[in-house]
């Protein structure tokens, strides 16, 4: 197959601007399933997009990526068809590819800074990361990278989400201890109770949890650091260091008359119970979840689509997204608000709920709206939205996910009274991971406040640098 | 696994469970409660803590048979284990030398009430409690709650010629003595309807009432916010902020009972708003 073996450098051929496109449901079945949208790249596919990879010097790509993946490097390991070699150099730097090829935003990382993007078709990285995951795990032997002798130090990571999985990970190949604790009865974090099964598979997650256990790192579940250990406890324990990367888990509410009424959820329930606790597999799984026919989604984030098709999965007749801006400020993924947009979920921009009515028995059967403009930038750069007075208008529905983003869970800052805080509840750590407390380190959500899967990682490693140098000083 | 050390039936539909769970025994406290998982496709349900031995590293609690969690709880037999188990969770009860404390219980109540009224003793205070059970039939812990508190007053429906059918009489006229017979504070663990007339009943001599209130609950950490309630205006999560709440604070009873209610229909096999039939009563 990989027959030319040395012309690396100089493109023989014109630029190729055809991207492979991804494979997919078609909408009006997975409407009705949970499975995985994208199917991921087929053999020829993958080899026919890395063989547009034209290997620039610069390699752009690296530079845009959180945790500084040699990217081409492991395109030009597909080229040649060695796809074990492909994967030993992404696990260089992630010990997650199965997720990051999922759901890493790289419109605006790699593949905004891949030189193709000046002609509008980038590399498709992600789904080629994606391929190479997958490969392994079809494989079923999983290979183990090199892990360095004992350094005899003790390290407790606090939160099995992408941060915690990640400086786990690197910690211990570098040879530390690492006892990893997380307070759900399942690792994974956001990838197992936020992210839905047809965009992550809970399997994959698994995979990449199995994977950094068989690194030696020790898994505890159910246990609440805050709660059943103070992080002074821990500290004045076995541990020589501790990572912080709890998240942001606690949810957002808007404020406004009948926000309690029962039928209104927050995205957090509402994902909880149908991602982690499996509600749409009841009664085989015994949490249910209780929805209605017209289902609104308050919010235009990442977690607000995923809400929201998880209700057209669940039997919505009909969802609404309602979005105070306009669907340029939308925060959510473009390639999300597509797949909500084919699965006929309905956007309402400038808009916001002023109130919930209920039907007489404490449900919610209605949202009173009020329309909005967009009036000068605010301090995100975005114009903010403006009410049009006398605008307000009802609009029936009998559910309602409220995604208004979240905060940090003030747990373990409330039981740690030496650990910095900000107004907003985010530790405050400086640009290592390093916070206020001594031998703790901190990274992800619960510094930065609701961001990304990758950002998290990419503070994560960063942080195990910093440990790592610490422990070994 | 946390496996099963002690099982009992104290009476129709009603069990005690103690389970082998070092990491919450070393941290409980009068009022706090677990989240247990039965098997991996089990749901999470929280449950107050009525006893726990920080030696033996076991943790106790009462259950009434009502949806299909508890009748699966109720088959499992001393040997047997749980998949999970999590907690102390929430914030303990305030406990300190108030004076004369009634506590009203019922339902989950009777048992979780006892760890804060043994505290509420060891710091001196003269303890009346109204415990209040549907019928006879479904007595239980009586003995324990009358060792402990300085009266016990029984309120019972049903035909066993019982005075009192609800709490509702006894309390009245324990407050209508007062300040004569001066009471210092109420606490009810107990139904959320019975709680709720609690505290229109103390409210106009304004006596400090505190209520124990149990939302439904999925993650138990802060998470979800599925056990939000308004108290003094705010949104408070009963997980973390309570369970403990002053109930003269708390707003909007009816929507909290009708949430409460939400899986009332598919789950516990009962028809929401019938409170007659309600397990909690």
């Amino acid at each position: 197959m990989a027959e030319p073996e040395k012309p690396k450098k100089k493109p023989k051929k014109k630029l190729d601007l055809n991207r492979v496109k991804m494979p997919k449901q078609e909408p009006a079945i997975r409407r009705r399933n949970f499975n995985e949208v994208a199917l991921g790249y087929t053999h020829d596919m993958a080899l026919k997009e890395a063989n547009r990879c034209i290997q620039c010097k610069k390699r752009p790509c690296q530079s845009g990526c959180p945790v500084n993946i040699d990217i081409p490097d492991f395109i030009e390991a597909i080229k040649e068809d060695n796809l074990p070699k492909a994967l030993e150099v992404l696990k260089r730097k992630t010990s997650l590819p199965g997720i990051c090829g999922r759901v890493c935003p790289q419109e605006t990382q790699c593949e905004l800074k891949c030189t193709l993007n000046q002609k509008g078709a980038p590399i498709a990285i992600g789904r080629l990361e994606r391929y190479v995951a997958d490969w392994e795990r079809a494989q079923g032997e999983v290979q183990l990278p090199e892990i360095a002798p004992s350094t005899g130090k003790n390290v407790a990571v606090v939160g099995s989400g992408p941060a915690g999985l990640t400086v786990a990970s690197e910690l211990a190949k570098l040879g530390h201890k690492v006892d990893l604790f997380e307070a759900l009865h399942i690792a994974g974090g956001v990838l197992v109770y936020g992210i839905p099964e047809f965009r992550l598979p809970k399997d994959i997650v698994r995979g990449e949890v199995d994977y950094v256990q068989k690194l030696g790192v020790e898994l505890h579940l159910d246990t609440v650091i805050g709660i059943n250990m103070t992080l002074d406890e821990l500290l004045n324990g076995k541990y020589d260091a501790v990572f912080l990367g709890t998240g942001a888990g606690l949810p957002r509410f808007l404020g406004v008359p009948g926000e309690n009424l029962n039928m209104i959820y927050s995205a957090n329930e509402f994902l909880t119970r149908t991602n982690l606790m499996k509600a749409y597999l009841y009664p085989e799984y015994a949490t249910p979840l209780k929805m209605g026919r017209r289902v609104a989604v308050i919010g235009g984030g990442n977690v607000a689509m995923d809400a929201a098709r998880c209700a057209v999965r669940l039997g919505a007749e009909e969802v609404h997204v309602i979005y105070r801006r306009s669907r340029e400020e939308m925060p959510a993924r473009a390639e999300e608000v597509e797949n909500a947009e084919e699965e006929e979920i309905q956007f309402h921009f400038l808009t916001t709920p002023i109130g919930f009515l209920a039907d007489g028995r404490n449900n919610v059967c209605a949202m009173e709206l009020l329309k909005m403009q967009l009036g000068e930038p605010d301090e995100s750069g975005r114009r903010r939205p403006v009410p049009i007075e006398g605008s307000e208008y009802v609009m029936d529905i009998d559910t309602v996910v409220v995604s208004l983003g979240t905060s940090p869970n003030p747990l373990i800052p409330n039981t740690t009274p030496d650990l910095e805080t900000t107004r907003w509840g985010t530790v405050v750590a400086d640009e290592k991971g390093k916070t206020s407390k001594a031998r703790v380190w901190a990274g992800g959500d619960i510094v930065t406040g609701g961001a990304t899967v990758i950002s998290a990682m990419g503070a994560g490693k960063i942080a195990a640098q910093a440990m790592h140098e610490y422990l070994t000083s | 696994m946390f496996t099963i050390v002690e099982k009992e039936e104290l009476a129709s539909s009603v069990h005690r469970m103690r389970v082998k769970a070092p990491l919450v025994a070393a941290k409980a406290q009068p009022g706090q409660f677990i989240i247990l998982i039965i098997d991996e496709k089990g749901e999470r349900v929280p449950f107050t803590l009525s006893d726990w031995n920080k030696e033996d590293g076991s943790v106790e609690f009462v259950f009434i048979e009502v949806g299909k969690t508890t009748r699966a709880l109720a088959k499992l037999q001393k040997g047997d284990s749980l998949a999970h188990l999590i907690g102390p969770l929430g914030r303990p009860s305030h406990v300190d030398h108030f004076g004369h404390v009634v506590c009203v219980v019922s339902g989950y109540g009777i048992a979780g009430m006892v760890p804060t009224i043994e505290a509420l003793k060891e710091k001196g205070n003269k303890i009346t409690t109204i415990l209040q059970v549907p019928n006879q039939e479904n007595l239980f812990g009586e003995e324990k709650l009358r060792e402990i508190s300085d009266e016990l007053i029984l309120a019972a429906g049903g035909d066993g010629g019982f005075t009192n059918p609800t709490a509702l009489k006894p309390l009245r006229q324990l407050v209508k003595r007062h300040p004569r017979e001066c009471i210092d504070r109420v606490i009810a663990m107990a139904s959320f309807c019975l709680m709720k007339l609690c505290c229109e009943i103390t409210r106009p001599k304004e006596i400090p009432t505190y209520v124990h209130l149990a939302p439904l609950m999925v993650d138990g950490t802060g998470m979800c916010g599925a056990c939000r309630c308004v108290v003094e205006g705010k949104n408070r999560f009963a997980c973390v902020h309570g369970p403990e709440f002053n109930g003269h604070l708390v707003q909007g009873w009816d929507v909290l009972m009708a949430r409460r209610c939400t899986y009332a229909d598919e789950i516990l096999g009962q028809q929401s708003f019938q409170c007659s039939s309600c397990s909690q009563w």
